[in-house]
Formats: C-alpha cells, structure tokens, sequence
C-alpha cells in the first residue's frame, strides 16, 4: 500500500515541482551563478566566462554603472520604505472601519477600495499620469481650487519618486485591507468586553488589544508589501523611464535595462543577487523584530 | 467574532460619532474610486470638453468616439484575443498543477515532504526580476521566445497555488478518501470526484485570482514578446497609446484605451469578488 502511494505522490507532485524546477529554482541559481560571470543576455550560457567578484565590485564601484546602480538601489529602498509605512497604518484604518458593525456600508467600502486592485498596473499608469498631469490634471485642479499652487508631481526630481509611491499605496490598499480584516476577524470579541468593564478606553483597546494581536498580521503585510514594492516596475517603465535625473530608476526596472536591454547578463545578474540578498535581510530583520516584542 | 469593534464604541454621543464614521467611510470610498470614475468619464469626453477651463467633470455630450480611435492605434481585438489565451490557458495549468500538488502535500507521506514544501513555499516571495534574465534566455534556448507559449509555458505551476490548494485540502476528511480506495478508485478518480468538489470555492477562488493576475501581468510579456506586436497582450498594446499621451487632446483616447483593458478583470470581480475576498483570507490565515 505505502509503495503505491508513494508512487502517486510523484505522479502528483511531477508536474508542479518540474516547472517551478526549470522555470524558477534554475533561473534563481542561473542568477547566482551568472553574476560571477562574464556574460552577455544575446549569448548562449556556455559563452560565459568566470571572473570572480568583479561585477559586484562594478556595481559598487565608482563608475556610471555603480552610480547608477547605488541610485536604484537607495531610490527601490526609499520607495519601498514609503510605501510600507503608508500602507500599513491605512489598512488597519481602513479595515476598522469596514470591520465594525453600527454604520452600513462596511462591504460597500471593502468593494470600492479592493476593486483598485483588479486594475492592470498599465491602466493605473495611464490614469495617473494624466490625473498628475501639470496644467490639465485633475489633482491640480482640485489643488487650485483649495488655493495651493500647481504642483510638479511626476516632472519634478523632488516629487516623482513620492508622486509614484502614492500611485502604487492607492493601488494597492485594498489588497491589504482585506488581510487587516482577516485579522481583525481574529480577536475574540470577549477580550473587548472584558477591557470595556475594566474601564478601557477606545484607544487603549485598540492600544492593548487589537495591535498586539495584529502583530501576526502585520508582519505577514509588512513581508508581503516589501516585496511587492520592490516590484514596481510599469509606472516607472511607462511614465517616468526612471527619470527626471535618475530620481525614479528602481531596481527592476534598471535591471531589465541593463541585462536584457543592453544584454549585460553578468551585471543584471549581479544586481538581482543584490536585490535578493537585500530583501533576505530586511526580511530576517523585520522576523528578529517581531520575536523580540513576542518575548516581552 | 461578536463584533469586537461595535461593543468597543463610545456610548456618549453615538449619533455624531455614527455620522463622522460615515462621512470618513463616504470620504475614503470617493477618493478611492476618483481614478476610475475619472478614466470612465474622460473617455467619454470630445477633445474639446476635456481641454475645458474650468474642466467639466461630467462629459455633457457623452460620445464613443475615443473608443473608435483607440482601435486605429491598437488592434484591440487581436490583442484582447491574445490576452484571453494567455490568460485562460496559464489558468487552466495552475489549477491542474496546483491541485495535483496541493492533494500530494495534504494527504501522502513521503520523504523530505516538509523540505520540498518549503523550498516550492520559499519561491513565493521571490520577485520575478529576480530570475528575469536568465529565464527570458532560458526560454529563448528552447524555441519559445516571442510568442504566446513563452508567456505561458513558464506560468503554469506556482507556490500560492500549491499553498492555497494545500491548506483547503488538508481539510478533507481522511475517511472520505479511504472510503473511496477502499472501493478501488484511482487517485485521479479520487482528486476529481471528492476533492475537488469539496474544495470548489477555493478553486473558483484560485482561478479567478491567476486570470486576474495574468491578464495584468506586464514585465514577462514584455521581455519574452521583443516587439512580435502579433502576440502582444491588451496591456502591452496600450503601451503604444503613451506616444499619444501628450496634450490634452488625446486624453479621452488614452482613457478610452485605459478602460477596454480594465474591464475583463473588474466585470469578474464585481460578480464573484466574494471568492478573491476568500482566496486572499485562505492565503493569510487558514492552517
């Protein structure tokens, strides 16, 4: 009986383990492997030629490549930083206020907020760059209308990167919305009522109970929009091309232009090894954060 | 689950604290939904009402003839077409896939089942640009490089759904499957008429989200398509409507092209969000 069913569990497992095999797990360990390499993207791998660390100490270097790549890699971690901060507390904002049950419209909101997620980051690009649009735009005219100035939003070294950071927070809010509720509809409604008849007040409640445990939740939003933001990749190929003056060049964007568009397959490589060690870290950082508050 | 949030309110002044809650919601529903109303409107606008000053927000003389321009500049039904197949057929292999693994993971014991679920597991969080460049000449050595195979082929088993499928059929009860081996069904048998039915609303809630997903998706297309405009995706096409994306005349154009793109995926959302809502739950905290 076991041997048959061991059997079965290859059959069943064959095809998925096969293509995340080949399409995945060896592109990841090609990457690794070819950023200690000499390689153009238009040549077959057996061309490549080992030259040790000499990619990664160009990317670092002081040269046009290592500025450009520190560039993308300072504006990826600032992008990414905004966006977490910005998205989190707005999820769980946002998520209270669909998770409650005395005002109607909580599953209305929910819908609203989650249907921006459905729209192809193509069509965000489009829109926004028209609604930030500096004469004709919407937001400015609307801006004008409160007595601020028009405001430079996308053309503006200053602002494009932030302008960007909205663009994606708005996208993506409602994706996180939905997981704030899911931990939200976690905690036992007992735990509120216990604190009320304690004489807890609302924010204390919230400050007592609802964060710490929401932590679970917020870590997992936390991991998920990091990577999701390290993404980011149409708006900037689309409306930007990583300028004005460099100030919007993140990392995937940079990296398909260095390795498939100029085909310099060892040096993307070695930027995507970057990246990936970068998100490792950050990733066990924000994990040795969130066990040391477990042990208080 | 008794309504933590409700018994957490102030009783004092329900009535104003009822109202701002309502006004916030209203407020954060508006400026969430602004972008899209926007894009809808404008692309009914004629050239002239959108370079209006002041702007009008509600085009007067609703016209369709944005739409009809947008089909000058892109082949939207080639395009549409393409987007289908892709997203359809790479649909159609997750689910297989996911399904095939997700059975294997919850119900057979193995060797080195948890090391194999969490190295497949660990792929998940890895960003595709990542593996971008080795995959795009990958892809190109086995012949499928610029067509709609190399779009698919690489996309048809992923982690979320060998996760997602994992954790909704671990909750099959463990009888209903010796019940039917010990009638002598196959394990195909066994996936097709008890698993599968048992877990029908995380299938449709899998389904949906890779259509979405692959519908969306941009970057892989991109690279692996280099300019074959034959197989180029509604998303990549529109990318052709950015040249016409300077000056205000052409705003109605790009809004019109803008919308086309968006509406397969929200049509299915608005009918089924309920199953998206589920999938991302399952994904979060279920097991």
């Amino acid at each position: 009986m076991i041997q048959r069913y061991r059997a079965s569990a290859g059959i069943m497992l064959a095809p998925a383990v096969t293509l995340i095999g080949i399409f995945v797990l060896l592109p990841m360990l090609l990457t690794v492997w070819l950023s200690f390499q000499d390689w153009s993207t238009q040549t077959p791998f057996s061309s490549a030629g080992f030259i040790g660390l000499d990619n990664f100490r160009e990317i670092f270097g002081v040269s046009s490549v290592g500025r450009d790549f520190k560039g993308a890699l300072a504006n990826t971690a600032i992008y990414t930083a905004l966006s977490v901060i910005l998205i989190l507390p707005l999820s769980v904002a946002f998520g209270l206020m669909v998770y409650q049950r005395d005002v109607a419209g909580g599953t209305a909101l929910r819908t609203v907020l989650f249907a921006t997620y459905m729209v192809p980051m193509i069509a965000v690009a489009l829109v926004w760059s028209k609604l930030y649009s500096p004469s004709e735009g919407p937001l400015n005219q609307m801006l004008g209308l409160i007595g601020v100035g028009p405001q430079p939003f996308l053309s503006s070294p200053r602002s494009a990167l932030i302008s960007i950071v909205f663009l994606n927070v708005w996208q993506q809010v409602g994706y996180f919305t939905v997981l704030a509720i899911a931990g939200l509809t976690q905690i036992q409604g007992s735990l509120y009522e216990a604190a009320k008849l304690d004489g807890a007040s609302r924010f204390e409640q919230f400050r007592f109970i609802t964060l710490p445990l929401m932590r679970r939740t917020l870590l997992f939003s936390a991991v998920i929009a990091i990577i999701n933001a390290v993404q980011v990749f149409e708006p900037v190929a689309l409306i930007t091309q990583g300028g004005p003056v460099g100030s919007t060049n993140v990392l995937t964007y940079h990296i398909r232009r260095v390795g498939i568009e100029r085909a310099q397959g060892g040096l993307g490589s070695a930027m995507a090894v970057m990246l990936m060690l970068s998100l490792i870290v950050v990733v066990c950082a924000l994990f040795a954060f969130a066990n040391r508050k477990n042990d208080e | 689950m008794s309504a933590g949030s409700s018994s957490r309110l102030s009783r004092r002044r329900p009535s104003g604290r009822k109202a701002l809650l309502a006004t916030l919601m209203l407020l954060v529903a508006v400026a969430s939904a602004f972008p899209l109303v926007w894009m809808v409107l404008s692309s009914l606008k004629t050239p002239a009402e959108s370079m209006q000053v002041p702007p009008v927000w509600i085009p007067l003389t609703p016209s369709f003839d944005a739409y009809e321009k947008v089909s000058g500049v892109v082949n939207v039904g080639r395009s549409m077409w393409n987007s289908l197949v892709i997203a359809s057929i790479t649909t159609a292999g997750i689910l297989l896939t996911s399904m095939m693994a997700g059975y294997a993971f919850a119900k057979y014991h193995f060797p080195a089942k948890s090391l194999l679920f969490s190295v497949l597991i660990a792929t998940m969080f890895l960003p595709p640009i990542v593996t971008l460049i080795p995959l795009y000449r990958l892809v190109g050595s086995i012949g499928l490089n610029a067509s709609l195979a190399g779009i698919i082929v690489p996309n048809l088993a992923n982690a979320f759904g060998i996760f997602l499928m994992r954790q909704f059929i671990s909750g099959v009860p463990d009888e209903l499957i010796d019940a039917a081996r010990m009638d002598g069904a196959s394990e195909f048998l066994i996936l097709y008429k008890i698993v599968a039915p048992s877990v029908a609303p995380a299938i449709a809630a899998l389904a949906l989200f890779a259509f979405v997903y692959h519908w969306n998706s941009y970057l892989w297309p991109l690279t692996v398509l280099q300019g074959n405009a034959d197989a180029y995706p509604i998303v990549i096409s529109l990318s052709r409507l950015l040249s016409y994306n300077r000056g205000a005349v052409n705003t109605g154009l790009v809004m019109a092209g803008a919308t086309l793109a968006v509406l397969p995926p929200l049509i299915l959302f608005a009918v089924l969000q309920r199953f998206f809502v589920d999938s991302i739950v399952g994904s979060a905290i279920k097991g």
